[in-house]
């Protein structure tokens, strides 16, 4: 009887051992990546749509291909004795404090030699914070709030423009439009989730209005996830504002919209973003999601003066059998900004990745988005090119409208009434 | 003016919604005084029915209303008989504890068979908008309304004019006494618990015809419900259905009149000053 | 019951001599699992004293979590005073607000107590929501200071967070242990009883309530200023949600409530178990940690109703 008890309780910690002990017999030559990302819970199909960024830019790095990305036509890091990346994954499950520990792990039990990634800011605020203390890179494609490169921390990167420029992208847009066209826009209706997210977005939208001279005649914070927004909508009704910014992830996105529809809510435009490009977005509103204007740093319409993009689109499409979404173009950056400091740097030691990712300069024509580049301000690290382009939803897909010359279909303005509409 | 009496009336739609949501949920708290924390992800079941009948064999939601009443009926049943059952004589703690396991097991694997994505039913036979004086009336709530009446009807009814009605209503009263006069009490908890979550079946059909659908969407609606069940008074139908209305209309006005930031806050608070005064709730 | 046995106390010693030893062996992360461990026995434990022994069912603790978290941060931050104070100014606003709201509440009992709890913490994370001068929706960074005791802030180790709630958890413990041994305790089962036969007997039912909860809400808001000197992020969203309140209900439940040891075991089985399926699991993206959360919770509320220390604790009573 004893004897049985001893024996299961040293087969189970055998077993708790050879599990611990797994992975780590790994002969080829590796540099770990850790990224994070909410991969479980509420905001699980965004994560999904990161980490599939993210593995088709590993595998880009690591095979060979005949693409202008770097490190492409090569298999792994020439520089590195042809070092292949292998990132680690972790889930926070949206929760800060799931980011400093998994962070943590990341770094010190999995020895990854940089971060990527987390999403939501409030995660990567964590997340970093944990980076930097650890003295280990962070570079960041997908967070937005500005607060993250505004602490003044020597480890972390931002590749992907925060809200405050694409704030200020959506006023120099209706400035042009102005400009171009005649057509005036006085006053706008704000509306945001209040959220990390949402209240930063609304707070630099309040701003960048007073700095270009538009009124704001509706400031509406909301409790994101709601099961009715028939009170938010009536607000932006009586306010009755030109142009109406909404701030929301997918599941608000989804029900404005249609509260937008049946209301008859007809302003000259709207300029939303984050919920209304995400993949899920356009096969749930189908065609009431038409004429909308989303604020985005990639658009499948790019592979017209870029064929690079369509290259990279069709290998994604052909992997997984979904189109390129906005959530995962930017994911996919940060794996190829890393990769180039780490060649830079033949090295992998810390200190080393982030002198070479100070003197970062990739050129535009390497990438998939319509910048010029990148190349990190030397104090804040944020990727001073990075800028927003407006896509507008027409037949059901995202075309880019704005800035003009990157434009691939005329912009449709002021809004067509729901009525008038097939 | 125009767009207060819009909001009353979108008010009184989502309430409605809201109340049948709360019967099912009070049906069952007041039979066996359990609180279910898993009913929000029963009707995420329910939503996820209608869809798929939806996608695969193109039945419109509203005729999956039958079929999803009884496949919840049945889920009901059978949470009931190998998982409820079972605590029903245990420390209270373990009664409230238990719904939560039950909770994220099935939002977790809902996710996992069906992935987390976000799913809409585009186009069901009834859609668009209907004009009234001024009113605008989405189509989809209005028809969402009316189903929700017509089934707080009918459970009305069966529980006022059925044997097994009025048993139900009799072990509500009076465990003890339902039991002396030969009322098979663990039948009628098992019915109950069918019944309570054939209701919220019935809700995710009818919520299906305009709402997203996903694993984690029982949250949105669980929350909410509880403070209409303990408004309306644990184990009162009539207290359900009025706080329901009730609630809905708070949520929309107040948040038109006042900040839709605090439209959840002002419901809650009511909920806490009606305590207060009635610590009962409303037809406790 | 009443007096700790010679052979309680060998027991306690070595589990505290483990607890001890234990930070020194492993890993951060594992580290990190201690303390996070702690945090919720500490909650546990302060839960259990209004919700074990007094039978008020609050699923709200979060508020009073919060406010811990927000109070010395905010105090921090704008007038640079020592968290330290601000733990005990967290601790003392947490408990009026506790009075202040347990008293209208005094008349709710069981399932209309628990659904006030929740209507109250979600009014207090709105609030907290709104609320610019304490960074609304958008939280509070809390700076990193110079790593001190004084400063309660040390980063590059984290053995001392580990230590400091470690002597949190045995103060709450002790706390504990004096509130359910003392009149007050007796009180507290009578009232649990009924309200009516603790009125007869003498107990002033509303007074003794307040009580119980003040102390809870006390020990909870110090949890929540640890936590808030330990994670250096705080927003409504991640330390005033029901989450943390219905983790704060799971680990008293599970490890057995109405015992002064319960949720410290019940934090030390669910709090690993959820942080360290989640790193072997959760990449996956599949969700399994989270299924084999809910069905532990499920299991444990079925076929150990009184909690797993019950039968721990029978198992060493057996084996004398």
């Amino acid at each position: 009887m004893k004897m049985r008890r001893v024996l299961m309780v040293s087969a189970v910690i055998a077993m708790a051992l050879a599990l611990c002990a797994g992975p780590g017999l790994a002969q080829e030559k590796v540099i770990k990546i850790g990224a994070l990302y909410p991969l479980t819970g509420n905001l699980a199909a965004t994560g999904m749509d990161c980490k599939r960024g993210v593995d088709l830019a590993v595998q880009i790095i690591n095979g060979k291909y005949d693409l202008n990305l770097p490190f492409a036509k090569t298999e792994g890091i020439p520089d590195m004795g042809g070092a292949k990346l292998q990132i680690i994954y972790a889930d926070t499950q949206g929760d800060p404090k799931n980011g400093l520990a998994e962070a943590e792990r990341l770094i010190t039990q999995e020895k990854c030699v940089a971060l990527i990634g987390a999403y939501q800011s409030a995660v990567t605020k964590t997340a970093s914070q944990a980076a930097e203390r650890l003295k280990i890179p962070y570079v960041c494609s997908d967070s937005s709030s500005p607060t993250l490169t505004e602490r003044g921390f020597k480890y972390f990167f931002r590749v992907s423009p925060h809200d405050g420029t694409m704030a200020r992208n959506q006023f120099e847009f209706l400035k042009d439009l102005e400009k171009k066209t005649g057509q005036k826009v006085e006053t706008i209706g704000l509306v945001y989730e209040n959220t990390e997210f949402g209240a930063n977005v609304g707070k630099q939208e309040k701003e960048y209005a007073k700095e270009f001279g538009y009124k704001v005649t509706a400031d509406i914070a909301y409790p994101a996830n709601s099961s009715d927004v028939s009170s938010e909508v009536g607000k932006l009704m009586a306010a009755k504002p030109d142009v109406i910014m909404h701030a929301a992830y997918i599941t608000d996105a989804i029900l404005f919209t249609k509260t937008f529809k049946d209301m008859n809510v007809v302003p000259k435009g709207f300029l939303n973003m984050a919920g209304y490009i995400e993949s899920d977005y356009l096969p749930s509103v189908k065609a009431d999601g038409d004429f909308i204007l989303v604020r985005s740093t990639f658009a499948l319409d790019l592979a017209k003066k870029k064929p690079l993009v369509g290259q990279v689109a069709d290998l994604y499409k052909e992997k997984y059998k979904i189109e390129m979404g906005e959530n995962t173009a930017r994911s996919f950056a940060a794996p190829f900004v890393l990769a180039d400091a780490i060649s830079r740097a033949k090295s992998t030691a810390p200190e080393a990745i982030v002198k070479a990712l100070e003197q970062t300069d990739i050129p535009g024509d390497q990438m998939i988005y319509p910048w010029q580049g990148i190349k990190f301000d030397p104090t804040t690290h944020q990727n001073i090119y990075a800028k927003a382009m407006l896509v507008q939803i027409q037949d059901q897909h995202y075309y880019t409208v704005w800035p003009w010359e990157a434009a691939s279909r005329e912009l449709v303005w002021p809004f067509p009434a729901w009525k008038d509409r097939k | 003016m125009q767009i207060l009496a819009q909001q009353l009336v979108d008010g009184v739609l989502i309430g409605l919604v809201y109340s049948l949501l709360a019967i099912g949920l009070t049906l069952i708290w007041g039979v066996m005084n359990v609180l279910n924390f898993a009913h929000g992800e029963f009707l995420m079941i329910g939503m996820f029915l209608s869809y798929w009948l939806y996608t695969l064999a193109g039945v419109d939601p509203l005729f999956s209303i039958p079929l999803n009443a009884v496949a919840l009926f049945l889920l009901g049943m059978f949470i009931y008989r190998f998982i409820i059952s079972k605590v029903m004589t245990g420390p209270p703690l373990a009664q409230l504890v238990v719904t939560f396991g039950v909770s994220i097991f099935l939002a977790n694997f809902a996710a996992f068979i069906w992935t987390p994505n976000y799913r809409f039913i585009g186009h069901t036979i009834f859609s668009g908008t209907w004009h009234l004086s001024g009113i605008i009336l989405s189509v989809p709530k209005v028809i969402s309304s009316v189903g929700s009446i017509l089934t707080s009807g009918a459970v009305f009814w069966f529980l006022r004019h059925t044997r097994t009605g009025k048993a139900i209503l009799a072990v509500e009263m009076d465990r003890e006494a339902a039991l002396i006069m030969g009322i098979n009490t663990e039948r009628i908890n098992s019915l109950s618990f069918g019944i309570g979550s054939a209701l919220v079946g019935v809700a995710g059909a009818l919520l299906a015809t305009h709402y997203y659908i996903y694993p984690f969407v029982g949250g949105t609606f669980g929350l909410i419900c509880f403070c209409i069940v303990a408004l309306g008074g644990f184990g009162s139908i009539e207290g359900a259905f009025i706080a329901g209305i009730i609630v809905g209309v708070v949520q929309t006005v107040g948040g038109y009149l006042f900040d839709p930031a605090y439209k959840v806050a002002i419901v809650f608070l009511m909920y806490l000053i009606t305590v207060w005064i009635r610590p009962q709730g409303l037809r406790g | 019951m009443r007096n700790i046995t010679g052979k309680q106390l060998i027991v306690g010693g070595a589990v505290l001599a483990v607890l001890i030893i234990l930070p020194l062996l492993i890993p951060p992360f594992g580290q990190h699992v201690v303390i996070l461990t702690l945090i919720f026995a500490m909650c546990g434990v302060a839960w259990n004293i209004m919700g074990g022994y007094a039978g008020m069912f609050s699923f709200g603790q979060a508020a009073f979590f919060g406010i811990g978290a927000y109070t010395s941060s905010f105090l921090l931050m704008t007038f640079n005073v020592s968290p330290w104070i601000g733990l005990v100014a967290g601790g003392i606003l947490s408990s009026l607000m506790a009075a202040a709201i347990g008293y209208p509440c005094s008349k709710l009992r069981g399932h209309y107590f628990a659904i006030a709890s929740i209507a109250f913490a979600e009014i207090v994370r709105i609030f907290f929501n709104n609320w610019e001068m304490v960074g609304a929706a958008e939280g509070l960074t809390i700076p990193m200071r110079q790593e001190s005791l004084a400063n309660f802030t040390f980063n590059s180790s984290k053995l001392p967070y580990c230590y400091i709630i470690l002597a949190f958890v045995l103060f709450a413990l002790a706390v504990c242990r004096l509130v359910s041994t003392s009149k007050m305790g007796y009180y507290f089962r009578a009232i649990k009883e009924s309200h009516e036969v603790a009125q007869v007997l003498g107990v002033n039912v509303v007074r003794y309530r307040l009580y119980a909860i003040m102390i809870s809400a006390f020990l909870t808001s110090m949890a929540g200023t640890f936590y808030a000197q330990y994670i250096l992020y705080i927003d409504p969203a991640s330390v005033m949600v029901l989450a943390i309140s219905v983790q704060i209900v799971l680990v008293a439940m599970l490890g057995g409530a109405n015992t002064v040891l319960g949720p410290v075991v019940g934090a030390a089985i669910l709090i690993p178990l959820s942080e360290y399926s989640r790193a072997w699991l959760g990449y996956k993206g599949t969700g399994f940690d989270m299924i084999i959360y809910g069905v532990l919770i499920t299991a444990i509320s079925m076929y150990r109703p009184n909690g797993v220390w019950g039968a721990l604790a029978g198992v060493v009573r057996r084996e004398k």
